[in-house]
């Protein structure tokens, strides 16, 4: 690329906040979204019964059902960021104005600011709904961000694959739940550590080292995905 | 030529039916003749792994060497296959499973793994359904090919966990410390080239048919 770094960043960032704009504009999905992490929060909360579960069991089962309820959202709310370009038929624009390494880090800091917003919101009310004891609030931070991180990058990259093709929906869940699988797995683990407050063994690593391939991956990969 | 080869195939892999029944030991420590579906169910499994990596070869040169549409059928085809010889090797495993372990599904570490590999492989398949354009269909399979490389080693550390956390079933460790006789490594083996020759003579077919297929809808 000839483009030298401060162009680059200026890039990334005005794709950033097109994005942001965008969203403020109407509000109306942002709002619905917010409105639907909140919807499947309580369904999910209120399933459990009013009783809720034992404090034994709900170290274990309780990590697993905030991360579904994370993924549903996050699925419910990333894939629009491309699929809008492609429906609006502005993404032909957007090939001219930035390099593609520059939209893709715009649009994942867009999906990032999205997810935590996501999990600042989810997260705070089912702990409190459930009555799940944290024993290390500070590792369940860092296992929100990097998580977090994670949905976002892997859902960033198969948002822009299905946003080009029929059937977009459906088929974000179908493609992207295989890849953000042992990223799930992987947080719903630390998730109990941080709730039971042992010690984090190597899932930790694990899960910054999975953030790092996907990121790697989608650096590579999404100026093919991305220009015909 | 290629037809000598055909029957070559088919007398190796009678063999391999026959070696499995007649040459081959039983196992110590299996149920009746229940470890005689290794020299089919486990070669499968090995074969269903090689179109995954065989699939991610073809679409890296489809995506980064010159755009040969023959590199994305042969991608597309090579994780047909591998869907195919997955589910059989799913089955054949689950009904082994039942009869060692009294249960058709206990989230064993390479049941799991080769079910996450069959959820890829469907997916692959649905997002070209997907995509009427042959070259949007082929760069955007190729790239979901290549991430799904790459996200698939993390399931070696991940699904050791599900398993320990959720089923600490002491069969399966004892599983993995089989001690195979000479006979029985024989068969496996021989099973093993047998199934992967006919991975690639399949492969070879379909990807004709395939590209008559192309010409055709071209006209």
């Amino acid at each position: 690329m000839r483009h030298s770094a401060s162009t680059w960043v200026a890039e990334a960032a005005a794709v950033f906040m097109k994005e942001w704009r965008c969203e403020f504009r109407t509000r109306y999905s942002l709002n619905t979204l917010a409105l639907f992490a909140f919807t499947t929060l309580v369904v999910v909360s209120f399933s459990l019964g009013p009783l809720g579960v034992s404090l034994s069991k709900g170290t274990a089962l309780l990590p697993v059902l905030l991360w579904i309820t994370l993924l549903f959202s996050v699925a419910a709310g990333l894939p629009r960021a491309f699929v809008q370009e492609e429906e609006t038929q502005t993404a032909m624009a957007l090939r001219l104005a930035a390099t593609p390494s520059a939209l893709f880090c715009g649009k994942l800091l867009y999906g990032l600011t999205l997810v935590f917003a996501l999990e600042a919101l989810v997260t705070p009310v089912y702990v409190a709904m459930t009555s799940l004891a944290i024993a290390s609030p500070g590792l369940l931070v860092v296992v929100l961000a990097a998580g977090g991180y994670g949905l976002a990058v892997g859902s960033t990259l198969v948002a822009a694959i299905i946003a080009q093709a029929r059937t977009k929906g459906t088929l974000f869940s179908v493609l992207a739940f295989p890849v953000l699988l042992p990223l799930l797995v992987l947080a719903v683990e630390l998730t109990r550590v941080a709730a039971s407050g042992t010690a984090p063994d190597v899932a930790l690593p694990q899960l910054l080292l999975y953030d790092a391939v996907v990121t790697v991956a989608g650096l590579m990969l999404f100026p093919v995905v991305w220009n015909p | 030529m290629k037809k000598l080869l055909a029957w070559l195939l088919w007398l190796w892999m009678s063999l391999v039916i026959l070696g499995a029944f007649l040459y081959a030991p039983l196992a110590k420590g299996f149920i009746g003749e229940s470890s005689r579906i290794l020299f089919f169910h486990v070669p499968m499994a090995w074969v269903s792994f090689v179109g995954f990596i065989a699939a991610a070869v073809w679409s890296a040169r489809y995506l980064f060497f010159g755009r040969d549409p023959r590199h994305d059928r042969a991608a597309a085809v090579a994780i047909e296959l591998g869907l195919v010889f997955g589910v059989l090797a799913t089955v054949t495993g689950a009904l082994w499973a039942r009869i060692m372990w009294g249960a058709y599904w206990n989230w064993d570490p390479r049941q799991t793994s080769l079910l996450v590999s069959l959820l890829f492989y469907a997916a692959y398949l649905a997002l070209r359904a997907a995509v009427d354009d042959r070259e949007t269909r082929g760069r955007l399979s190729a790239a979901y090919a290549l991430l799904g490389l790459v996200v698939t080693p993390f399931l070696y550390w991940v699904v050791p966990r599900i398993t320990y956390s959720l089923h600490p079933d002491p069969v399966v460790n004892a599983q993995g410390k089989v001690e195979m006789e000479a006979r029985m490594q024989h068969v496996l083996y021989a099973s093993g080239i047998g199934f992967a020759a006919l991975f690639f003579w399949i492969h070879n077919l379909q990807c004709r048919v395939q590209a008559l297929l192309d010409r055709k809808s071209a006209l």
